[in-house]
């Protein structure tokens, strides 16, 4: 293999939970978003665009939607005769399956990918981010600076900063303090999971972490504290502009919702920074002669004969005549039967709704529609006609 | 089975009746309903019908053809064994004098039978039966016919291609179609009746009639259905943003475009903008034309890359659609009289 000066491990393992019926079937990378895109569109286009072309996705959990999604990496432009889209699971060791019992071990295991290609420069990064960002800058940033860890971070709102790894930083952004979601945060610079470090500096520090039996084996509770122990220099990388990390079912809802707001930085229409995802081939959108579309994104192959307002709609989902959808997202080649009424709601892909479902909403909760969404709702509906 | 028929596409087979469309590209490459060239119906039919190996005969190397059919990839044919070639020929002796010029890649496949095909025939056709029928009855030739009229496709055997190409200058047939055609000749002809939608695209007034009729449920789905997929060159667009005040009906809308406007039985191609109050109706709009505010298009095909400033006024009739060339700047309103 020929020598890369950097690689990129995409840890794309998450089983987002708190995501409930949405990452039954699939990994958190894998969860649809923006009316086209599943979440991991956002790191891999962001190597392609950076210039990064040899980049090991660390899968784990659910795989089958991701591998075979992500499949030789054509889609990013990343099937490359050297490097290219490498999906790396969990293996076994003579008699023992591996785990990947943390994000550090994951690495771990994977050191033998990464030193065939003999870099002099490792940037992990996460599946389950909605960002918009170079990488190279941060690379040069990181050379600039001589540093042996840079770490991508963001100010996030005070209240929420117990959510985050937080970093304290001196006046040129030394890292002097790291919290791994701290009680009483002393600072609101949140780690985005990005780091770039020093090849050998990381190899170092994954085999010790590998050897101590008390380490949880994770990047943010682990290697990096070891590292600022031992007063290596860790460097924050200041990032501004669109971060999303989409935990639960509403901030999927808001992260969607967000591209409906002009105001926002997410610009999914610039040419210069594309983000690619695997094309469906479904033909262009069909507005119905009594379609209402308002304030909306609608992605190839639907067919709108209802209305749709401040929604996000994905490829072949179909709303018949005199449905309403309201402030919703509706996943790929669901329908909405006639008549129905759906508000501030996540339907889900291939789900018929059938006619006349009428799903009021005007709590702060997002609702999720699922097939037994349905079936409950149904059986309400008749106990209150019956009473 | 499937994989004995080879794929001609023969992109000479109309020259120069589609004006400003063809102005600038091989008719091949002219953009349709929405986000596809002509010519994806074709190659998408083939390799649908199980053909592995088509190969494109164009006049010339023409860039927008070369370029939107690249390797091959979107339809899965860039292979090692077969796939898709391109057998560009200076000649104007004919379709047959110019398939003679790239006999090797008859000689070298494997195939028995040959389909051979214009290029702007909009369809969504599987072939199988056609080839059943021809092998079924013996046929020598086999013409693929819609409402009693030629499709101008047909079905040949490989070596019999071969005889004809080598006797074109004894029997004067200058193309596949002239034997099909010729009463006299001692070969067993056949004909295959397709009852589907097809529309072979050889006028404007047909590209434009072809293209508004798709606004119609029932003909659309019967072109575009999720079983026999017509595949195109993907471009990566985000989905479509419908803007506060766009109005939009009865409309085929491809993605990444911006829509502030009232767009009214139109089809509008990928990353079109739309300005505020404008009014589009009964038209046409390619990739990356972009609309001002004020404007009002009725009975109008804007070719790609069209400018349209504010208040423009463009203005053709149903029977006559005012055609704008690709890369136009109109400042000043147009109306076909």
């Amino acid at each position: 293999m020929a020598k890369q000066k950097c690689v990129a491990m995409l840890l794309a393992g998450g089983k987002g939970s708190r995501l409930k019926e949405l990452t039954e079937n699939l990994a958190k990378p894998a969860v649809p978003y923006g009316g086209k895109y599943r979440i991991i569109d956002f790191p891999l286009s962001n190597c392609a665009n950076s210039g990064i072309h040899t980049v090991g996705v660390l899968t784990q959990y659910q795989p089958l939607v991701l591998n075979s999604y992500i499949g030789i990496g054509s889609a990013w432009d990343l099937d490359r005769r050297n490097g290219g889209v490498t999906v790396l699971p969990p293996y076994s060791e003579s008699s023992e399956v591996k785990w990947y019992s943390g994000t550090a071990s994951a690495i771990y295991q994977n050191l033998n990918y990464i030193k065939q290609y003999d870099p002099e420069y490792v940037l992990i990064l996460s599946g389950d981010h909605i960002y918009k960002m170079n990488y190279d800058i941060m690379l040069d940033y990181h050379i600039e600076k001589q540093a042996d860890v840079t770490i991508s971070v963001i100010e996030v709102p005070w209240v929420e900063a117990s959510r985050f790894g937080i970093m304290k930083t001196d006046e040129s952004f030394n890292v002097t303090r790291f919290d791994e979601k701290p009680e009483k945060p002393e600072s609101n610079l949140a780690s985005m999971g990005i780091y770039i470090f020093k090849w050998s500096v990381l190899s170092k520090y994954l085999e010790m972490d590998e050897s101590n039996p008390d380490s949880s084996n994770d990047f943010g509770k682990d290697v990096i504290p070891a590292m600022l122990s031992d007063e290596l220099k860790l460097v924050a990388y200041p990032f501004e502009g669109y971060w999303k990390d989409v935990g639960t079912v509403k901030s999927l809802w808001e992260a969607n919702m967000d591209l409906l707001d002009d105001e926002q930085d997410l610009n999914l229409f610039e040419h210069s920074w594309r983000i690619y995802s695997v094309n469906p081939n479904q033909p262009p959108q069909i507005i119905g002669n009594d379609a209402v579309i308002k304030h909306s994104l609608v992605n190839e192959g639907c067919v709108i004969d209802g209305e749709i307002q401040n929604s996000v709609m994905f490829q072949g989902v179909e709303v018949e005549k005199e449905a309403v959808v309201k402030e919703c997202v509706v996943m790929p080649n669901a329908r909405i039967g006639r008549g129905s009424f759906i508000e501030r709601a996540i339907v889900m892909s291939n789900l018929e709704v059938p006619e006349n479902t009428i799903i009021h909403n005007k709590s702060d909760d997002i609702l999720l529609i699922t097939e037994a969404f349905l079936v409950e709702h149904a059986q309400e509906r008749t106990k209150l006609e019956e009473a | 089975m499937k994989k004995s028929m080879l794929g001609i596409i023969d992109v000479t087979m109309y020259p120069g009746e589609l004006g400003k469309l063809s102005a600038h590209r091989s008719p091949a490459a002219i953009p349709f309903a929405g986000r596809y060239r002509l010519v994806d119906f074709i190659i998408s039919n083939m390799v649908n019908s199980g053909i592995q190996s088509v190969a494109i005969f164009p006049p010339s190397p023409s860039r927008s053809l070369m370029d939107h059919l690249g390797s091959g990839k979107e339809w899965d044919l860039n292979r090692k064994r077969d796939g898709l070639f391109f057998f560009p020929s200076l000649s104007k002796d004919g379709q047959l004098s110019r398939l003679d010029e790239h006999r090797d890649y008859f000689e070298r496949s494997q195939q028995k039978y040959v389909l051979v095909s214009n290029c702007t025939t909009v369809a969504n056709m599987d072939f199988t039966p056609a080839l059943d029928r021809f092998i079924n009855q013996e046929c020598d030739l086999l013409e693929i016919t819609h409402k009693g009229k030629s499709a101008e496709m047909y079905i040949i055997s490989l070596p019999l291609l071969m005889e004809i190409i080598d006797n074109r200058y004894e029997t004067g047939y200058k193309s596949v179609k002239d034997a099909a055609e010729d009463e006299k000749s001692p070969y067993t002809r056949c004909k295959y009746e397709y009852d589907g939608l097809l529309k072979c695209i050889k006028t404007i007034n047909d590209y434009y009639q072809t293209s508004m009729n798709l606004l119609e449920k029932e003909k659309w789905s019967q072109l575009f259905n999720e079983f026999q997929p017509i595949f195109t060159k993907v471009k990566d667009e985000p989905p479509t943003k419908y803007i506060d005040g766009s109005q939009v009906t009865n409309s085929m809308i491809a993605n990444g475009c911006n829509i502030e406007g009232e767009v009214n039985h139109s089809i509008i191609f990928r990353a079109v903008y739309i300005g505020k109050e404008s009014i589009i109706q009964n038209s046409i709009v390619m990739q990356k034309s972009k609309i001002g505010n004020n404007c009002v298009l009725e009975h109008v095909i804007l070719d790609k890359d069209v400018v349209v400033g504010d208040g423009v006024v463009l203005r053709g009739t149903a029977e006559e659609p005012l055609v704008v060339k690709k890369g136009s700047v109109v400042e000043n309103a147009v109306t076909s009289s």
